[in-house]
């Protein structure tokens, strides 16, 4: 029972880190039809502005993770997609692949092959008791974390003239802009998030490992992405669902596949994934089953 | 700005798509207080020539607003000199409430100044999206929607508004309320410019329809002509 809950609460916690970066994928592929891979290396950038800051103070590191999170997200619009506006959503995915490489290789020369290290937020790493049950407090710390940028988000989307921008803009753009809503600013404005919840991927990601190299944001952004597509990548809350579901299922396999199965535990997950695609090709929360143009 | 000068001046618009002609040079006058009609059958060019005054597909030719050059310009921009487009389909925004789509319609406005002014004139002229303010748009019967869709594109203010096919699927009685609504906006001094299929309408409507074929214009018919049937099966059939 015990560990059953432990589990749970770990991968709850799990889903809900992978939710936020898959959603961080889902708004900026509703908009302009870009699954960016290399959100992941927008992650690492944030990671590494905590581990080099944290001993400023949390207070110092946390501001400026989410600065440079916007601030690599929309220099990625600006000097890369914004010019490739006529290209097909693969042409997209296949330039957001290289630039993924590329920044991977520029971390690599600045910060080096290794790790870098840094105790962020030690205190989360202890583990709670709650009623006879342990729980790791960072796993609750996480869910929590994820709840109040999603509640933030959501009243965002549905209640600020710019919000409803965002939304009407991933649910036409082409209708949006003969609105009269301006593509560069929606546009940006996607962007922008995706950049402030990378910053929030990444800090949860690195109290848990406590140290970043160069491809640390590539398996985070490979499962979001997969997360992405079974939800509905085009569905803002599809994506945030699927990459919910994804980490979950991840963390339930790690926990509970026998230990001389569990090197196998990412094969299950894409086992899932195939099947879920064969019968909903267009994803799980999508109403009907035609996949959208 | 004198008065004489609101309005949209069409001149010698041509539109191509993968140097397929659509539209092939066709000339249109709207000015303030007036309606144009566009008929012709499927394919005429008829949308391609909305789509292209508002910037949303390239185009020859050129399209004044007001007396200001608007070639070249983004849709976006387009609305803000004045020009909203009632797209046909109407394509309001349907997983959001109905006054949620009208704040966005207001986002092309070239002043903030006089939003809830505006706001009241929409609901005067459509009492049902003031009842229905917090429905969800998708919701709306087809009716509902269209006027949801004049509605929002009225919210930007604009001194020309162009209609595609706003009776398309809709009931007959819907249709006659879409075209008393359109009467008064035509009498509160906007130009409007609309597409349609229902020549008699139409033609009864408007001080001047256009038909189209081919992507020129072959012919020009005033109110009386609505009842005239030959001149009705010869504009469409040539």
């Amino acid at each position: 029972m015990n560990q059953l809950i432990q589990s749970l609460v770990d991968a709850i916690s799990a889903g809900a880190t992978l939710g936020l970066a898959a959603l961080a994928i889902g708004l900026v592929f509703g908009v302009i039809r870009l699954a960016n891979f290399a959100q992941g290396e927008i992650i690492t950038a944030s990671a590494y502005s905590i581990i080099f800051t944290w001993q400023l103070g949390w207070y110092v590191a946390i501001p400026i993770a989410i600065l440079i999170g916007v601030i690599l997200s929309l220099l990625m619009e600006v000097g890369v997609f914004s010019r490739m506006r006529m290209a097909t959503p693969a042409t997209l995915l296949v330039a957001s692949f290289g630039l993924s490489f590329l920044l991977q290789r520029v971390y690599e020369l600045f910060f080096g092959n290794n790790v870098r290290t840094a105790p962020v937020a030690p205190e989360l790493a202890q583990s709670l008791e709650i009623g006879g049950i342990r729980v790791q407090l960072l796993s609750v710390a996480t869910i929590i974390i994820a709840a109040v940028i999603l509640v933030a988000l959501v009243q965002f989307l549905n209640r600020s003239i710019w919000g409803l921008q965002l939304q009407a803009a991933a649910a036409d753009f082409r209708i949006a802009r003969l609105v009269g809503i301006p593509a560069s600013r929606v546009i940006g404005l996607s962007f922008a998030l995706s950049g402030i919840l990378a910053a929030a991927v990444a800090f949860v990601s690195t109290v848990k490992t406590g140290a970043v190299g160069p491809p640390f944001g590539v398996p985070i952004v490979i499962l979001a992405l997969i997360g992405a597509v079974i939800g509905g990548i085009d569905k803002i809350y599809g994506a945030l669902a699927g990459g919910f579901l994804v980490g979950f299922a991840t963390s339930m396999l790690a926990s509970w596949l026998p230990s001389d199965m569990s090197n196998f535990r990412d094969a299950y997950v894409f086992l899932l994934v195939i099947i879920v695609l064969i019968f909903r090709p267009s994803g799980l929360l999508v109403r009907g089953g035609t996949v959208r143009t | 700005m004198a008065t004489d000068e609101i309005g949209l001046v069409v001149r010698d618009l041509t539109v191509a798509y993968s140097g397929v002609p659509a539209v092939r040079g066709i000339d249109l006058d709207v000015p303030a207080g007036h309606a144009i009609g566009l008929i012709g059958p499927n394919g005429a060019g008829k949308s391609s020539a909305l789509l292209a005054i508002m910037g949303a597909v390239p185009h020859g030719g050129s399209v004044q607003v007001n007396g200001e050059a608007v070639d070249g310009l983004a849709p976006e921009r387009v609305v803000r000199r004045g020009v909203s487009l009632v797209p046909e389909g109407r394509h309001v925004f349907a997983g959001l409430s109905v006054k949620d789509n009208l704040r966005l319609g207001a986002v092309g406005r070239r002043s903030s100044d006089g939003v809830a002014e505006t706001l009241d004139y929409v609901v005067t002229l459509f009492p049902i999206l003031a009842e229905f303010r917090d429905r969800q748009a998708g919701l709306l019967s087809g009716g509902q929607q269209q006027q949801l869709a004049i509605g929002r594109a009225l919210m930007a203010d604009p001194d020309i508004l162009m209609l595609d096919e706003p009776s398309l699927g809709l009931s007959p009685t819907a249709v006659d309320s879409v075209f008393d609504a359109l009467a008064t906006i035509r009498e509160a001094g906007k130009a409007v410019l609309v597409v349609e299929q229902r020549a008699e309408f139409t033609v009864a409507f408007c001080e001047r329809t256009h038909v189209l074929h081919d992507g020129v214009i072959t012919m020009t018919l005033k109110p009386e002509d609505a009842t005239n049937v030959q001149v009705l099966t010869e504009a469409y059939f040539g």
